[in-house]
């Protein structure tokens, strides 16, 4: 089995967002970044995949620290690194880059696409659905468990109220991965430093060959409303203040 | 036979790893003298140091006895009457063997009837025999020397014996036969115990003075670097540690003091420094086996339950150094990945962004917008202390008032101070404790660098764990800079008149020791000076200083859950606190400290009784036109 994994660099969202000039989108330049965690938990179901069956495993990284993720992921077991090359301060637009990780997987000859089901910046998850149309490939959103199954995988996915569907899928496939079936190992500073020699491919971006159909007109942040308080972070007042608002509206008894 | 039994331990020490420790000769031998001669840490413990010294004391002077029983016979015509053996020696022989006998009666006192908790999970067996063994060989000494009294030697040296003699003639026993009898009985005795030493914890007999003479001279606070020609960061075989390290384990007495003074053991977690290295010992004398080192022979949870704290080490009568061991095990499970999620979390974050909090570092410096003045960019503009903040005191809501509260102070004082802005990253004292130590070459190598771009004379530390890696790990990065405690800056500015406090007519207060501050780098009087200084009278909890109990905190432990702990450490030590009676505030001198003990005191529901204040919250300056803080706020970052 051939796996290609996607880890794509969000903005921290602990960090403060700010527009950018044009009010398009967010000013870039100021954040730090870091991988989308369930692309971290589809690195970790590609390696316990190499584990159990014996895959390949290569790893794409796309945006600012891309470098330092990739070598964490081949400590973590990925064969080879490659660092997607996109414009410096825009946005991972899952439209713009579904071609080039479509193209990447046929040169790879894999025949196993894993990704986070979503990201910050594609909460509607569609890099999994555009690269699986894109390659024609079935597609299964929202798993928690990937297990080999002959020449196949089993791939149990994530509904509501707990309910849980498992599929027998044959490859190739693609996979929006929820919650890899274990939960990410950690990766020891010395097997980092060892990984910080591994060589790092480069790849540069294809046109995305979507037509574009829509164009963001605005983008705005949350604004504080009238209803809303500001306690401050000073422990000690704000659980005061709390009780007395919760006394005051009826809603605890001092 | 003895060397038979002794066998597996000569090629496990001649096979181990090598390690330095023949240097400095004098500084060893004083070491052995004080802790032996001195008997000095045995004493900590009144009743066991006196028993101790009186066995041990007791032993040197029978042991002419043994010399005449197996001479005489061996070499005939062998005594030692030429040098005094039937006058003086006599004399003393038959003094100390009662004394002997008394030691043997208090430590069986203390054994099975006071029973101290420490003993729990000694070998019982191990003490009874050699109890047995000890009367065996003095009784059999002293009725030989009736017996012979009684056969009409002269008994004037030797009044106990002549006492038993006078016992002897009325029973009415036959002087030669008894003699005999007594004297076969003594050298089996002895013969008996020689042959039972290598495999009970009375090697340390032997192996005592050795342990302590090859003790680590290193200063407290260095951690030990992992050996280059190791091929991993970690240990998981007895026999990659280094032979010191496994001559610790043989030498062990199971006398528990390291257990009575663990906080993980008080807290009711699965660690007794004791157990740790028995039962490493008793896989060694086992040889080769199926189960592993770390996750079998010694659990998981064992390792993840040490503060580092120190105590046991401190404690220990024969020098055992556990926290190597600890640490060593702790690469291992590192580097293949099994750590908790709590640590995972906080190492992840550290790898990311430099604090285990997942803070950004722009946000580091963020607790200066509140000051009156502004603080300089050490970075940009030469100062004379650089102040290492670390991530508690920058960061955490609760310690940033203390934080401002240093800058307040620092500046009245007229200090030329500067901070490393979001250039700082966290020391790594705690990330190195937890056996990550790629990441804190990574964190060290990172402050290194930054703080060799700036221009200052000395380093200022908030935070004990931070002063400690700057101060002796940062060493083996050949970094060597001088750095202070903000409890020792402040103490000398007072000392120099330029910081002037308007003392408070203050309560009693108590303070509690930082383990790396006090412990690790004896730190002890200038926070006590300070808190008289302010004006309040200290009353010292019965665990202070070296004896300091630690709050749970240390060694990556404040990154852990409290799963399976009992008691936490910092309730056991609030309840200390309380135990003193009218206390008013609880001082501490660790960012980690002001969280820990904070949140103790909410949990006991005691915050009526005792309120945690910092140090730097006790000093008010006196307010004067020239130290008074500039009115114009300027905005900075």
């Amino acid at each position: 089995m051939n796996i290609l994994v996607v880890l794509r660099m969000i903005p921290d969202s602990a960090g403060e967002l700010q527009l950018a000039e044009d009010g398009r989108g967010i000013d870039r330049e100021w954040l730090d970044f870091q991988l989308n965690d369930f692309d971290d938990h589809a690195l970790e179901e590609a390696i316990l995949l190499k584990e159990g069956s014996g895959a390949t495993v290569t790893a794409v990284a796309i945006g600012e620290g891309a470098n330092r993720v990739l070598q964490m992921a081949a400590a973590r077991g990925a064969d080879e690194v490659i660092a997607l090359q996109t414009e410096d301060d825009a946005m991972i637009s899952s439209r713009t880059i579904a071609a080039t990780i479509a193209a990447t997987a046929r040169a790879k000859s894999a025949d196993l696409v894993l990704c986070g089901v979503q990201s910050t910046e594609d909460v509607f998850g569609q890099l999994a659905p555009y690269v699986g149309a894109l390659l024609d490939w079935p597609h299964v959103s929202g798993t928690n468990r990937v297990l080999p199954d002959g020449a196949g995988l089993r791939v149990t996915q994530e509904r509501g109220a707990g309910v849980a569907v498992t599929y027998e899928m044959a490859l190739p496939a693609v996979l929006g991965v929820q919650t890899a079936s274990k939960a990410p190992r950690y990766v020891s500073g010395s097997k980092l430093r060892e990984a910080s020699k591994t060589p790092i491919g480069r790849a540069t971006l294809e046109p995305s060959g979507f037509e574009r159909s829509a164009e963001i007109r605005e983008l705005r942040l949350p604004t504080q409303g009238g209803s809303g308080e500001d306690l401050g972070n000073d422990a000690e007042n704000v659980a005061d203040r709390l009780v007395a608002i919760l006394a005051a509206n009826g809603l605890a008894r001092k | 036979m003895t060397g038979w039994r002794a066998r597996h331990y000569v090629s496990a020490l001649a096979n181990a790893p090598k390690v330095a420790r023949f240097d400095q000769p004098l500084r060893r031998l004083e070491g052995v003298a004080t802790a032996i001669g001195l008997h000095r840490k045995m004493l900590r413990k009144p009743l066991a140091g006196v028993l101790h010294a009186i066995i041990f004391i007791s032993f040197f002077v029978l042991f002419t006895a043994t010399i005449e029983a197996f001479g005489s016979r061996l070499f005939p015509g062998f005594s030692l009457a030429l040098v005094g053996g039937e006058t003086w020696i006599a004399g003393l022989q038959d003094f100390f063997a009662v004394l002997m006998l008394i030691g043997v009666g208090l430590a069986l006192y203390q054994r099975y009837v006071l029973r101290p908790a420490r003993f729990k999970g000694s070998s019982g067996s191990d003490a009874a025999i050699i109890y047995v063994l000890i009367v065996l060989i003095v009784g059999s000494l002293l009725f030989e020397a009736a017996a012979r009294i009684l056969g009409g030697a002269d008994g004037s040296w030797r009044p106990v014996a002549s006492w038993l003699a006078g016992l002897l003639g009325r029973i009415g026993v036959p002087a030669q036969e008894t003699q005999e009898i007594c004297y076969w009985l003594h050298v089996g005795a002895i013969l008996a115990f020689l042959v039972y030493i290598p495999g009970s914890k009375h090697r340390h007999m032997f192996l005592a003075a050795p342990n302590i003479y090859f003790r680590n001279l290193e200063p407290r606070g260095a951690a030990p670097a992992v050996p280059r020609d190791r091929e991993n960061p970690g240990v998981d075989k007895l026999a990659e540690f280094d032979w010191k390290q496994q001559l610790d384990l043989l030498s062990c007495t199971e006398c528990g003091r390291c257990q009575a003074v663990c906080p993980a053991y008080a807290a009711g977690l699965p660690l007794s420094p004791k157990m740790l290295i028995t039962d490493m010992r008793d896989a060694l004398a086992a040889g080769p086996s199926a189960l592993p080192l770390v996750g079998g022979v010694i659990s998981e949870a064992t390792l993840w339950a040490c503060t580092t704290c120190r105590a046991c080490m401190e404690e220990c009568p024969v020098e055992i150094e556990h926290l190597p061991k600890i640490i060593d095990m702790r690469r291992h499970l590192v580097d293949e990945g099994r750590v908790s999620p709590g640590l995972q979390d906080a190492l992840s974050n550290l790898t990311r962004l430099g604090n285990s909090m997942g803070k950004p570092s722009k946000m580091r410096a963020r607790w200066t917008r509140e000051l009156g003045f502004p603080v300089k960019d050490a970075r940009s503009e030469p100062v004379d202390v650089l102040w290492f903040v670390g991530d508690y005191a920058s960061y955490d809501p609760r310690v940033q008032e203390i934080t401002r509260k240093v800058a307040e102070l620092l500046n009245a004082a007229g200090v030329d101070f500067g901070i490393l802005f979001d250039a700082e990253r966290n020391s790594g004292n705690d990330v190195r404790r937890a056996g990550e130590e790629g990441l804190f070459e990574t964190l060290a190598q990172s402050n290194i660098d930054a703080i060799g771009e700036c221009t200052f004379n000395r380093i200022m530390t908030t935070d004990p764990h931070s002063l400690n890696a700057l101060k002796n790990d940062y060493r083996h990065f050949g970094a060597a800079f001088e750095v202070l405690h903000y409890t020792a800056l402040l103490a000398e500015l007072i000392q120099a008149g330029k910081l002037d406090l308007a003392p408070v007519d203050g309560g009693k207060v108590t303070y509690h020791d930082p383990c790396y501050l006090g412990r690790y780098n004896g730190g002890f009087d200038a926070p006590r000076d300070l808190i008289r200084a302010a004006g309040y009278t200290l009353h010292d909890m019965p665990r202070c200083r070296e004896n300091s109990f630690c709050c749970g905190a240390g060694g990556g432990r404040i990154w852990q859950s409290d799963d399976g702990v009992a008691e936490r450490p910092s309730e056991n030590r609030i309840r200390e606190a309380l135990s003193l009676g009218d206390i008013d505030y609880f001082v501490v001198a660790c960012p980690k400290d002001k969280v820990m003990y904070t949140a103790a005191i909410d949990a006991l529901g005691v915050a009526d009784k005792l309120k945690v204040l910092d140090i730097a919250e006790l000093l008010v300056p006196r307010p004067t036109r020239d130290t008074a803080p500039e009115a114009a706020g300027v905005d900075i970052i």
